[in-house]
């Protein structure tokens, strides 16, 4: 397959502080490409070097084999932008923002007229089309917020944490398109805070960490890297934070990060094997409600990469 | 010519959101109609006269004279009172336009008004007048005793006099119909177009901050447009809302006030410069500020206080010298005098050229501030 998105080396620093670190990866036509990172780990300065807002200090982007640097306005055709905000002005219909936008991307008015139409039918908000956005609920906006990056029919999309606020319903509802397209054959580049997400939309992942990429490629291969690690969660009542400091000093422990009021995760050498020790190390400072062993996912590939979870 | 394509889609939809704020509209078309009709009323309308009180001594020849004249008057409501305290405590809490105290055998008369006053100015007016005339026949009658008449007879002589002269008049080729009394409007009406056009353009920058704080700035600029046509599409949208509340206020002053503004030339030269700068002003503050709610909260007191230096809330005359020499920093200061110049009989757009190279410079550096700090503050998408 040909790359669609070709980013290399790319480089963005603010003073001291390198945001960017020679960060690369591609696309292929067709793919559905998982950007993970906690945050601040350079995820939206990468996308916006990748949609032309920003000029990396070193590096280069190509889409379709076009240099976004030589010319930003034929790359930006070619790529569709969904923004982790509500880019939209509340004071207009959905109707009324997608003509806007459509006028923006140049497209002409029977075209544009017919496009606004299929999209709000593709969203589902064909019946409120004409309703301020400002009275929508937030699944129906951030609805609207995709259509807006569909309009003049990109070969790549970009969805920043689509799904941000949104309730359990609309995001499946989104989900499920995004779904769709990539079945279709849309190439995707896609970042969120929720693993599962990036697990059941995208085929392969590439994990950033402080302004590096640290991992990339499929979910198996990502997985794999962790060879015989589990990914163990501790349920404790106690002393937390001196729980997970004494699980860090037991052999065959690689990480131990809390990541709630009561739970500890860790990456483990054989996770089955070791609990009895783990139980003994935590005996003075928590009592263990509840232990879980999870077999190697791309959660515990992220924890064995970064040192995080992606929430943090 | 037609704008770019990018550029009139921001227009457009900026516009159609202005349109949609019912708050925003109120201030751009209402509030300044009642403005300019209560503060035109307070500076002196037609219809009422002015109410103005008198302490006279009808024993007394020049009290007799100028209680008279004052009374020919049809703009002035002559009041008798019986002490001078009375007339200035009425004066100070605003029942009488201003008052005259004419001390028995004394030709010192006394004045009483307040000098900030719109309806004081202009009884002064018509006082200084009767006692002008009061005093010329005064004047008259001891010449024509010092000529050897007897006082009956020179005062007998003086009347005769009057009625054979020629009445010397002036008639009103302005604004101001015969038998119309002067009014306030004609002031109000420029005073109150530079202080809401520019106070409204600071307020709809708070559209601006929005459109940053929604990210809808960085999504345009995703799309393939250039960062120029996304800067012109904002600016020409705030410039278009700041020139449509000026014309309309011009409009309308001409058809239910009256207002003559004067060469169209002139004043659609001095209009758009003014909306150049609010515009540029406008700018400044949606790319400095960064929650919606600040820009009017920022940007009305700076209105207010430049159009005080200006002498759009009262004559820069009345203010001293001090400030009205400051008011020169003002744009409203130079647009104000250019627009009181065109109202005037026979000035053209000739006639305020310098009002209008000061202003162009005005618009120029906000505009160019503006832009330098949209493109840094508002345009920066890191």
């Amino acid at each position: 397959m040909s790359s669609l998105l070709e980013c290399r080396d790319l480089v963005k620093a603010y003073g001291d502080h390198t945001v960017v670190d020679e960060v690369g990866f591609s696309i292929a036509e067709g793919e559905a490409y998982g950007l993970l990172g906690p945050n601040g780990a350079g995820k939206t300065t990468t996308i916006s070097m990748l949609v032309g807002l920003l000029a990396p200090d070193a590096g280069s982007v190509t889409v379709a084999g076009v240099p976004v640097a030589d010319d930003p306005i034929a790359a930006k055709r070619l790529v569709g932008f969904v923004p982790q905000e509500i880019a939209l002005y509340p004071e207009l219909s959905a109707r009324e923002n997608l003509r806007f936008f459509g006028r923006l991307y140049g497209l002409g008015r029977s075209e544009l007229s017919t496009r606004i139409d299929e999209l709000l039918e593709m969203v589902s908000l064909a019946d409120r089309a004409d309703d301020r956005v400002g009275h929508y609920s937030g699944g129906m906006k951030r609805r609207a917020n995709i259509a807006v990056a569909l309009l003049h029919q990109p070969r790549l999309l970009i969805l920043d944490e689509p799904t941000v606020g949104v309730d359990p319903q609309s995001r499946a509802a989104i989900l499920d398109q995004v779904e769709r397209w990539v079945a279709d054959g849309m190439s995707l580049l896609y970042t969120s805070h929720y693993m599962e997400e990036v697990e059941r939309v995208c085929t392969r992942v590439g994990i950033i960490d402080r302004g590096r990429l640290v991992a990339d490629g499929t979910r198996r291969e990502l997985v794999a890297e962790l060879g015989g690690t589990d990914r163990v969660e501790l349920v404790l009542d106690g002393d937390i934070g001196a729980a997970a400091e004494k699980l860090r000093t037991v052999q065959g422990i690689t990480e131990a990060v809390v990541t709630g009021p009561t739970t500890v995760q860790l990456l483990v050498i054989g996770g089955r094997t070791l609990l009895p020790g783990m139980l003994e190390a935590v005996s003075g400072s928590a009592a263990v409600t509840g232990v879980e062993v999870i077999e190697p996912d791309l959660e515990a590939a992220f924890l064995h990469l970064t040192g995080s979870t992606l929430r943090d | 010519m037609t704008a770019p394509r990018p550029v009139r889609a921001l227009v457009v939809a900026n516009l159609s959101r202005q349109v949609r704020d019912k708050v925003g509209m109120f201030f751009v078309v209402v509030m300044p109609f009642v403005t300019i009709l209560f503060v035109g009323m307070a500076l002196g309308t037609g219809g009422s006269a002015l109410p103005v009180g008198v302490v006279a001594d009808d024993g007394d020849a020049t009290a007799r004279l100028v209680l008279a004249e004052l009374e020919t008057n049809e703009d002035l409501e002559i009041t008798r009172a019986d002490t001078a305290d009375e007339v200035r405590a009425d004066v100070r809490n605003g029942r009488l336009a201003a008052g005259l105290i004419i001390p028995s055998g004394s030709s010192g008369l006394e004045l009483v008004m307040t000098p900030s006053s719109g309806s004081g100015m202009a009884a002064r007016g018509a006082i200084d007048v009767a006692v002008g005339k009061a005093a010329a026949v005064l004047e008259a009658t001891s010449a024509a005793e010092a000529a050897g008449a007897a006082p009956d007879d020179a005062v007998a002589y003086v009347e005769e006099a009057q009625s054979d002269a020629v009445a010397v008049s002036i008639e009103s080729s302005g604004d101001q119909g015969e038998g119309d009394a002067p009014t306030g409007f004609a002031y109000t009406a420029p005073a109150n177009l530079l202080l809401f056009t520019f106070i409204n353009s600071m307020a709809v920058a708070a559209a601006l901050v929005e459109s940053r704080r929604l990210g809808m700035i960085r999504r345009a600029l995703v799309a393939p447009v250039r960062s120029r046509q996304v800067l012109a599409g904002e600016a020409v949208s705030r410039f278009l809302v700041a020139l449509a509340q000026s014309l309309l206020i011009i409009v309308v002053s001409s058809l239910l006030f009256g207002v003559q503004w004067g060469d169209p030339f002139g004043v659609t030269a001095v209009v758009v410069l003014f909306c150049l700068i609010a515009t540029g002003a406008a700018m400044m503050v949606g790319a400095w500020v960064k929650q919606p709610q600040q820009a009017p909260a920022i940007g009305m007191p700076i209105g207010i206080v430049l159009g005080m230096l200006g002498g759009c809330l009262w004559p820069r005359e009345v203010a001293g010298d001090a400030l009205s020499t400051i008011g020169y920093v003002s744009p409203h200061t130079w647009a104000m005098d250019a627009l009181l110049t065109l109202a005037d009989p026979g000035t053209g757009i000739t006639s305020i050229l310098p009002e209008l190279a000061v202003l162009a410079g005005m618009a120029v550096l906000a505009l160019g501030v503006a832009v330098v700090a949209f493109r840094r503050r508002a345009m920066v998408t890191g």
